[in-house]
């Protein structure tokens, strides 16, 4: 790895857990005050993780094995926002219509 | 509502009593602590500080090995108050816990005044048992290890014992009660001494990170449950289903995550792999996390009697999550870590996981024991915002200027001048990295200033602020 590679790839990942850490706080929000921008700004953030996985893959010198598994955990970053919150939402739900 | 018509503070458990003594002890090591990571950072700025009298490995140990000893104290103060609330009877062998306590306290500080008067040993087996161990974070002699297993011992025979003459067992104490099983079993690694260094780093890793990334993790996963419950009135159903699943992901991808310190100690090679993958898995579960924080907070914003700690709580998810997630996936993987390795960019993620991970979460109880043993209905007011803007706004600068030093070290250091003796040299004088270790020490400041503000607060005795309608209750 070339040391340009090296910052490049390594600010690369930090920002792909940043972005979806800003589409589970926006997602979260969003749902929580019923704000569909909010919802849509925090999908937004979840293409840019999308989109720095791609460029992980594409442009840094990381095995492809590793490369994969970035673009594989980037598609489960997809799921988690919406799937806790609806576990979560069920939880209360469930609480709430106990006697 | 005025004084006069306050509630009166209950009275407390005696676990509860010793907690707060628990609490007034790591609290006052917290401080010791910041003194000397103040006193460590001085030395790159001031390299022949104190040279022969109290060099920097000294000062960096009383530094680590305190921060380990105060968060240990603090849970042990956070699991004592808690204990009796959740099963609602005085702590089994309460007698034995007042007397370690105090055994706890001489012990740390006959330590202490080892690693600073004596400070170093020839290499034999007296060093080994009176003066330090050698092995990071942990260097207590090996009598003082040996103190710390009984006590935790005991530790562990208040919550089993009590949960036994309870008769009563609720989800949080199950996973409470099965963590101290690992949690006392990996500090046995701090024993034995091995004489090949990759073997002995091999073991010690398995106390450093299973502790950290795992265990504790659990056991401040138990601590967070029943502070939501107190602070926030969220029902047991809730955090109880939600520490389950966070203890399965959270142990998933933590344990093999143990791999990414066994990159460069001479273990095998399949450990790269491991290691990369598992940890590549570790900000997922931290995910789910944030988006249960944002829940949290915004159903029972409006509910919540303690302001500080619920602020702390938050900082603790989003702190857990940036600091351990974001940091620590940025070096996690091998060809990475190849060059940032033991840099400052390390410096900067242990700085950012524990903070956030441990010692938001540790302040939250604080305020609830606080809230409680001035029986202040509403705990809210300005001064906690300064101790927790100063701490925060010291921690994030920290960080900043060590990641910033530390990729200046990985860049010139390694990756141009190939980690030789000349490039680690180069890389000490570079501007960035010059310059983020005097940033490091203005922010350093400033989080100690955060620490007094803590202090005062804490201390101080409250204004009573008027209640809000209804107090949350755990459903
Ligand atoms: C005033 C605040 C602080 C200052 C100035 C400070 C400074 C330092 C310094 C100079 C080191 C030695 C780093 C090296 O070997 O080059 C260090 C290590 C360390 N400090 Fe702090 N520290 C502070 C607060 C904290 C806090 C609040 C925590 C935990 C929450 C913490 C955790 C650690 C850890 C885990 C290490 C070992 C890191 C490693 O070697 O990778 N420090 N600190
Ligand atoms: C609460 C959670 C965590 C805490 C308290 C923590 C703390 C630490 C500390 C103190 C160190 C320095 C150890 C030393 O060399 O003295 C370290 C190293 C490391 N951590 Fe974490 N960590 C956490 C979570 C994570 C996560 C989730 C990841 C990965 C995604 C990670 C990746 C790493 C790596 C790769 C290193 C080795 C750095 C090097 O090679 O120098 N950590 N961690």
């Amino acid at each position: 790895m070339n040391p340009a590679a090296l910052l490049e790839t390594a600010a690369l990942m930090g920002l792909l857990v940043l972005a979806g850490g800003g589409y589970g706080g926006l997602y979260g929000a969003g749902r929580l005050w019923s704000r569909p921008a909010l919802v849509r700004a925090g999908q937004a953030c979840w293409l840019l993780a999308f989109a720095i996985a791609l460029l992980i893959a594409v442009r840094t010198p990381l095995d492809v094995g590793w490369k994969l598994l970035i673009l594989a955990s980037a598609l489960v970053y997809a799921v988690i926002p919406p799937a806790t919150w609806r576990f979560l939402q069920r939880l209360h739900g469930d609480e709430e219509s106990r006697p | 509502m005025s004084v006069d018509t306050m509630p009166a503070a209950e009275p407390l458990y005696r676990s509860q009593r010793l907690a707060l003594r628990y609490f007034t002890a790591a609290i006052a090591l917290f401080g010791v602590m910041i003194v000397f990571g103040l006193l460590s950072a001085a030395y790159y700025l001031f390299p022949s500080m104190l040279f022969n009298t109290l060099n920097f490995n000294t000062s960096k140990i009383m530094h680590i090995d305190v921060l380990v000893i105060w968060l240990l104290m603090a849970f042990v103060g956070a699991v004592y108050w808690y204990l009796p609330k959740e099963l609602g009877r005085e702590m089994a062998g309460i007698r034995a816990a007042e007397i370690t306590f105090w055994v706890f306290c001489v012990a740390v500080a006959l330590v202490a005044a080892t690693f600073l008067l004596v400070q170093y040993g020839s290499a034999s087996e007296f060093t080994l048992w009176f003066i330090n161990q050698g092995r990071k974070y942990v260097e207590a002699p090996r009598w003082a290890a040996i103190g710390i297993v009984a006590i935790l011992l005991v530790f562990s025979w208040n919550v089993v014992g009590t949960c036994v003459k309870a008769r009563r067992m609720t989800g949080i104490m199950w996973v409470m009660v099965l963590d101290l099983i690992p949690l006392v079993v990996v500090y046995l690694d701090a024993f034995p001494a091995d004489t090949n260094m990759s073997t002995d780093l091999y073991w010690w890793w398995w106390l450093v990170h299973m502790w950290v990334e795992s265990t504790w993790e659990v056991l401040i996963g138990c601590i967070m449950a029943l502070v939501l419950m107190d602070v926030m009135g969220t029902s047991r159903r809730i955090v109880e289903a939600w520490l389950y699943i966070e203890v399965m992901l959270v142990l998933g991808a933590g344990i093999l995550g143990l791999g990414h310190h066994y990159f460069w100690i001479g273990t095998p090679q399949y450990w790269l792999a491991i290691g990369g993958f598992f940890s590549a898995l570790e900000p997922l579960p931290l995910l789910g996390m944030v988006v249960h924080a944002v829940y949290d907070a915004g159903m029972h914003r409006l509910k919540t009697n303690n302001q500080p700690a619920f602020y702390w709580i938050t900082a603790e998810a989003l702190g857990n999550f940036i600091g351990a997630g974001i940091w620590g996936f940025m070096m996690t993987l091998p060809q990475i870590n190849l060059f940032s390795h033991g840099t400052q960019w390390t410096v900067s993620h242990g700085h950012f996981a524990f903070y956030g991970a441990y010692v938001c979460g540790v302040i939250a109880v604080m305020y609830v024991a606080r809230q409680r043993v001035t029986g202040v209905p509403m705990l809210a007011g300005r001064t906690w915002r300064w101790g927790f803007g100063l701490l925060n706004l010291g921690m994030v600068g920290m960080v900043m200027a060590l990641l910033l030093a530390g990729m200046a070290q990985a860049f010139y250091g390694r990756a141009i001048g190939g980690s030789t003796l000349m490039a680690f040299t180069t890389a000490s004088e570079n501007l960035w990295f010059k310059s983020g270790m005097y940033a490091r020490m203005l922010f350093g400041v400033v989080f100690a200033a955060g620490y007094v503000a803590l202090v005062y607060d804490l201390l101080r005795s409250p204004r009573r602020a008027p209640a809000i309608a209804a107090a949350p209750e755990p459903a």
